[in-house]
């Protein structure tokens, strides 16, 4: 019973700035759930991460923690989605509302996975001292990828570099559902058997993400391809296209 | 009450006291942000970029869809067949990032990482004399209120600002890659570093699969944190190869799935007739286009060709 009412009261939908997306997914992310994008080389993920961010920190006023593993985070893409869609009422103090959107976006490049747990338990910290004031709350957490931070470290022998992937997985979904956050993680593909490419980081990680999305992309085209892999409310195969403008 | 004695893990304790904070209350003031130690808003972020210039490829077309030429803080991976110009560009970036502020340039020096052999110092002197010219001729055309002579580099200035490493094994490769933070952190005005090629030794008879995906995406890793902690540029050449894709053979780079997602930015060297093309396949920021370019006996220059596009994807 508490946890519908949680559900009712606090974990509303994210719109991701991008229309296609969200009628896949009945409105958007969902706070407190983990959602994965899984695609080949340059699918779309970042993009849509991107456009995520410039959505959340322009619409909804909200804070953005950004992982960043392989420098891609770009300040100047994220200011080409927010100039998508002009607000007349931002013309007019233009410059002084994108430093206000810009700074509620916080990026951390992270290189190991250690690293990262640092940066999530302080994250942790950080929220829970938040809750007393009313200033700009964070509802967005990227981590763009988590494959390339477990890849080095799965398979091999050894048990830890798995123990340290599930447990990755579930401190993400720990502050997703304490922190009412939306929790979006990109992986990357693999080739599998028959030549048909699968997602990176195996059986176990599978049933980690509560949303899986698999993205791809029509090469020279700006139009993109998004089904559903998992979906606790949803069945999976259901696919949308969307574009993202240059 | 004392920061040392709050329940959080030693690291942040550490963190927390090394920036300052050693009580309580101090801390109570704080927003998020300001603890966020490590972190850069993107506004920060934006402005910080416009303090990073590009490395030109001395190819204006290249440079335009590039948007303006190799990127700092990035891994930009150049892929392509045989005899495309791979190990040209790689020498031409070499050089240009030596290219004075006052020029456009950097004013940096350079790391050339060899594991083909394929790195001809004659051909680099040439490369070097003619980068030069251009200066000087450049220098004289637009500046002609200063003295002729201005320019004091000399080829051999060029030669000496090239950091050159030959490697002979993968695990040499790894070796080496882990010494560069100690050497950058050394020689703090590198701000290129050419891997040519990062595929070679990882080609050759690795017979567990598993192992080079971990090595792969280990070194990824550590480049990628060398281009964001110093700044610099790192260029990843690599090869080509065929793989069997919806039922037909296509040519794609080499090292794997995993491999292609190691790199900020992706540019494929391609033939088109009789043509080079450079096309950007991956990037956070730039649209896919492409660009033609040649290679002369100067370096890269402009495509000759009179009908010069930019073909837009």
């Amino acid at each position: 019973m508490e946890l519908l009412e949680d559900a009712q009261l606090n974990k509303h939908v994210l719109s991701t700035g991008c229309e296609g997306i969200d009628l896949l997914l009945q409105g958007g992310l969902r706070m407190g759930q983990l959602t994965e994008l899984v695609g080949a080389s340059s699918s779309g993920k970042t993009q849509v991460c991107l456009l995520a961010t410039s959505n959340v920190a322009k619409k909804h006023m909200d804070g953005v923690v950004y992982l960043d593993t392989g420098n891609s985070f770009s300040p100047q893409r994220v200011i080409d989605f927010i100039r998508q869609n002009p607000d007349p009422a931002i013309d007019q103090a233009k410059h002084r509302i994108l430093q206000k959107v810009m700074n509620r976006i916080l990026c951390h490049s992270v290189f190991d996975i250690f690293t990262m747990f640092d940066v999530l338990h302080q994250l942790e910290v950080n929220l829970r001292s938040q809750m007393q004031k009313g200033d700009c709350q964070v509802r967005l957490l990227i981590v763009d990828s988590i494959s390339s931070l477990v890849t080095p470290i799965l398979g091999g022998g050894g048990s830890q570099g798995h123990a340290l992937m599930t447990s990755a997985g579930f401190l993400l979904k720990k502050l997703a559902h304490e922190h009412n956050l939306v929790v979006l993680v990109t992986n990357h593909t693999v080739g599998g058997e028959g030549g048909i490419s699968k997602p990176a980081l195996g059986e176990s990680w599978k049933s980690i993400p509560h949303v899986r999305l698999r993205l791809s992309h029509d090469q020279g085209s700006s139009i993109y391809n998004v089904s559903v892999l998992k979906h606790p409310s949803m069945a999976s195969g259901k696919a949308a296209r969307f574009t993202i403008y240059d | 009450m004392e920061v040392g004695r709050l329940p959080i893990s030693a690291s942040q304790r550490g963190k927390l006291i090394s920036a300052g904070y050693t009580t309580l209350s101090s801390l109570s003031s704080l927003s998020p942000s300001d603890l966020a130690l490590g972190a850069q808003t993107a506004w920060d972020m934006l402005h910080e970029d416009e303090m990073f210039p590009r490395i030109t490829t001395s190819c204006l077309d290249l440079d335009n869809v590039l948007g303006g030429g190799i990127n700092c803080k990035e891994v930009t991976e150049i892929g392509g067949v045989p005899g495309i110009g791979k190990t040209q560009l790689g020498i031409q970036l070499a050089v240009n990032v030596q290219i004075p502020v006052d020029y456009g340039g950097l004013g940096a020096k350079a790391i050339y990482i060899d594991t083909e052999g394929s790195f001809m110092v004659e051909r680099v002197l040439q490369i070097a004399e003619a980068c030069i010219e251009d200066m000087t001729e450049c220098n004289g055309l637009l500046r002609k209120d200063f003295q002729a002579g201005q320019l004091k580099m000399h080829p051999n200035n060029i030669l000496e600002n090239i950091f050159y490493f030959r490697v002979c094994s993968y695990t040499e490769q790894i070796a080496l890659t882990n010494y560069l933070d100690k050497f950058i952190s050394e020689h703090k005005d590198v701000k290129v570093v050419i891997v040519d090629s990062v595929t070679f030794h990882f080609r050759q008879d690795f017979d567990d699969m598993a192992l080079r995906t971990r090595l792969l995406s280990g070194i990824a890793l550590k480049l990628m944190k060398l281009a964001k902690e110093h700044g610099l540029a790192v260029v990843l050449l690599n090869q080509v190869t065929t793989k069997y894709i919806e039922g037909s053979f296509q040519l794609t780079l080499a090292l794997g799935d995993s491999w292609s997602h190691s790199c900020t930015n992706r540019v494929i060297l391609y033939w088109n007739g009789n043509e080079r093309y450079a096309y950007i396949d991956k990037s956070p920021s730039l649209r896919s286009a492409s660009a033609p370019y040649s290679v002369t006996s100067k370096g890269i220059r402009n495509s000759a060709s009179n009908c010069k596009r930019i073909r837009m994807m």
